[in-house]
């Protein structure tokens, strides 16, 4: 395969795995914002999701509506859903011969999806949650259409790949704007609901009710996210998958470039399991985190080097 | 003839050959296809029409046309209608394509090595070195098979006796074959058992034909060579066709920056590391194709391809500089390089060609501005051309100063009136112009037409413009067997 090919196809996964993480969590953050919480703001959030100058953050403040706009539909905003959904298409594009004819229209239609002025007008003047609702929707129509139509080959291997790398940054960012959101305080009582929102935005609720009976208490939470292998957000799970379609690559790759990421992978997912987080150590917690984002930013610059012809 | 509304309106045009109607009433080719549709109401053929439309939108089969940093698809007006050719037809405008196209293999062989046409002189040597798509570079390159022109789209038109008359030798990069291939499978949903009731023939086969050829040029004692084909990249308003094509023929489509070259040789970069490329059908212009030899800004093109091509480690599809074979100037002298080289008279004619070089020529042309069109030798797409009937006297007099400047590019031709045929406008059959391109491969094996083409269409009531970059449409292109 074409390095360019694969290139294209894993960052068409990433940029839809990111699209489909920033609209949960921009959908509970919103809804959270409504809900009286106190103390609630935008700005970890914009931290994360908008590349704007300091100054334009500020004054968007919390002001639900717009900091929505800006991070859904501005184009000015690189990390916006918008420009994802662009980038994701556009990426499609340049590989129509490699996805199948159905994943291209589904991206199309995506594409044309958050550019109908009804949608933007209803995230701008009416109700930005049913707005998000069919956004999201759609997403999921394109994750069952790549899983029934796709031929299960290369590409579709650095599709999964991209997927599971990409959702694994996620969940970590997430936890991330949390303990900002938080400042840094986890084992306080009153800022459950923040960690209930977080659920939330990773659908992760449910399993933790099931699990915990109602029995809501921080080091619960952490241990869903991180180390539960039946959560498919949590970043043990992720590395797990993402191990899983990197060896279905092995025939296809130069055995140096292959054993470089078998290393890296390896590696980070050690530093995953015998890692040790704890509520009321918030220094080392994040400490932990940015550790485990930098582990994945640096398997994927590899791929990048090894796999995508990049140097 | 059965009056019937569809019908009811067509107005016959004086002067103008109608593909469908003579003044005996319809055509033999056309009556089996008229017999089916002559009962169909208005709603159903408007149902037809817009299933059509419906059909390429959501097959994706689209341009893209970017204005302010978005993109807007658009389709490529497809017209319901088939325009028909029978059999006798057919045989005549390929026996002519294919010794045409001999001819020009061999003019630009000659021109590129030792230029006996010039010697003997038929053709001014004045006139080659002045065209600005002779490329000096390709001088004593030595091309696989002595092919130059692997792919050629011929532009025919028809005057108002019907004769047929070649417009354009397009035989760089012509475009629109996927077109071809598409229109026929949408006439297959839309008139459902009209093409095997009307023994059409079928253009399936452009794909495998074409790959065949490419396969042939490998120089590398291979089994499976490896063939790609190099597009500009998503921006093109053609990649469409190029990805169409390269999933037709199961070969991997590439850009620029995919390929490298080293020790003249190309390779395609790959999860695997490098492979040799041997065989590349281009999209990319010649001016686009090396920057280290051509244009130095090209973000198309590959540093170094030029050197592999030279050395016969790569075959290019179609060979550089074969601008010089189908400039409007040396189209001129087309009849008689095939008299020079094949002792052969013309099968089909050209259309009487003024090249404005000339100061008696500019002085004719100047008095009958009206009647003439006038063309830029190195433009296509409609571009760059005056039509002296529909031209107000202010762009008559822009072109004379554009033209006393540099009369080399220049060159006119009387209007020919193109030929029309029926198409299905807003509920009713209407004529408009039509000109029609077929595609020609030419291989080691010989050349093959497959039957049928692109038949453009002049959308505009009283357009004799068919580029779709003027508002041209297309329809699909019946040859009967």
């Amino acid at each position: 395969m074409l390095s360019r090919v694969a290139d294209s196809v894993f960052w068409m996964a990433r940029y839809m795995e990111r699209t489909n993480g920033m609209l949960r969590l921009l959908r509970t953050n919103y809804i959270s914002s409504q809900d009286e919480v106190k103390d609630f703001t935008w700005q970890p959030l914009l931290g994360t999701y908008s590349d704007a100058e300091a100054a334009v953050k500020k004054t968007l403040g919390n002001d639900s509506p717009k900091v929505l706009q800006h991070l859904l539909l501005d184009r000015e905003n690189g990390a916006s859903v918008c420009n994802n959904i662009t980038h994701a298409r556009e990426n499609a594009r340049a590989v129509q011969d490699h996805i199948t004819k159905e994943v291209w229209q589904c991206l199309n239609d995506y594409y044309h999806l958050i550019r109908n002025e009804k949608l933007q007008s209803q995230i701008k003047y009416g109700d930005p949650v049913s707005a998000v609702d069919s956004l999201i929707d759609h997403g999921m129509l394109y994750h069952g259409t790549v899983d029934i139509t796709m031929a299960r080959g290369e590409a579709f291997n650095y599709l999964n790949v991209g997927k599971f790398l990409e959702r694994g940054i996620l969940s970590a960012d997430m936890l991330l704007i949390k303990m900002k959101e938080l400042n840094d305080e986890l084992k306080d009582k009153a800022e459950v609901p923040a960690l209930r929102y977080l659920l939330y935005s990773l659908s992760g609720y449910e399993l933790y009710l099931k699990t915990h009976r109602g029995n809501f208490q921080a080091d619960y939470v952490l241990d869903q996210i991180i180390y539960n292998e039946n959560f498919p957000h949590s970043i043990s799970y992720c590395l797990k998958q993402l191990l899983r379609y990197f060896e279905r690559l092995e025939t296809e790759s130069l055995p140096e470039s292959y054993k470089e990421l078998e290393f890296l992978i390896g590696r980070t997912m050690n530093i995953v399991k015998y890692s040790n987080v704890k509520p009321s150590d918030s220094e080392g917690l994040k400490k932990f985190l940015h550790q485990t984002r930098s582990e994945l930013f640096e398997i994927a610059a590899a791929f990048n080097k090894y796999y995508f012809g990049n140097s | 003839m059965q009056e019937h509304s569809l019908l009811a309106n067509y107005i016959e045009q004086p002067r103008v050959w109608d593909e469908m109607f003579s003044a005996a009433g319809i055509r033999p080719t056309y009556q089996h296809f008229v017999s089916a549709i002559q009962n169909l109401s208005a709603d159903e053929m408007t149902h037809k029409d817009e299933l059509a439309k419906k059909l390429f939108m959501s097959q994706g089969i689209t341009f893209t046309v970017y204005s302010s940093g978005e993109g807007i698809e658009k389709i490529f007006p497809f017209d319901i209608i088939p325009r028909i050719l029978e059999a006798a037809e057919w045989k005549h405008i390929e026996s002519g394509i294919k010794q045409r196209l001999k001819a020009l293999n061999i003019f630009l062989k000659d021109i590129y090595n030792q230029q006996f046409i010039i010697k003997d002189g038929i053709v001014p040597a004045k006139l080659i070195y002045s065209c600005p798509n002779f490329v000096r570079q390709m001088v004593n390159v030595n091309v696989p098979f002595d092919i130059y022109t692997h792919i050629s789209g011929i532009d025919l038109i028809r005057d108002h006796d019907g004769t047929y008359y070649v417009l354009e030798d397009n035989l760089r990069t012509p475009s629109g074959v996927s077109y071809m291939l598409e229109n026929r499978s949408i006439t297959y949903r839309i008139f459902p058992d009209l093409l095997p009731k009307n023994n059409v023939r079928s253009v399936k086969d452009y794909p495998d034909l074409l790959l065949k050829n490419l396969v042939a040029l490998a120089n590398r004692q291979k089994s499976d060579p490896t063939v790609v084909l190099l597009t500009p990249g998503i921006y093109n308003s053609a990649y469409f066709e190029h990805t169409t094509l390269a999933r037709l023929m199961g070969i991997e489509l590439v850009e620029g920056s995919d390929l490298v070259v080293d020790n003249h040789r190309v390779y395609m970069k790959t999860t695997t590391g490098l492979k040799q490329v041997d065989v590349i059908y281009r999209r990319v212009d010649d001016d686009f194709i090396d920057p280290l030899v051509f244009r130095g800004d090209s973000m198309l093109g590959v540093p170094g391809l030029y050197g592999a091509y030279r050395t016969g480690h790569v075959a290019l599809v179609n060979a550089m500089g074969n601008g010089v074979a189908d400039d409007k100037a040396v189209y001129s002298y087309v009849p008689a390089m095939i008299r020079y080289y094949l002792n052969e008279e013309p099968i089909l004619k050209n259309v009487p060609t003024y090249q404005l070089g000339e100061p008696e020529n500019r002085k004719l042309v100047f008095e009958s501005m009206d009647k003439m069109v006038i063309k830029k030798t190195n433009e296509s797409g409609g571009y760059g051309m005056l039509i002296g009937s529909a031209a107000t006297q202010k762009e008559m007099d822009d072109f004379k100063i554009a033209i006393e400047d540099d009369p080399r590019s220049f060159i006119a031709q009387p209007i020919i009136s193109l030929s029309s045929a029926p198409c299905y406008i807003n509920g009713v059959l209407q004529p408009r112009r039509v000109d029609l391109r077929p595609y020609a491969l030419y291989g080691p094996d010989g050349i093959d037409i497959v039957p049928g083409g692109l038949t453009r269409v002049a959308l505009k009531e009283g357009s004799l413009v068919v580029n779709s970059s003027q508002g041209g449409g297309s329809k699909d292109t019946w040859v009967l067997g």
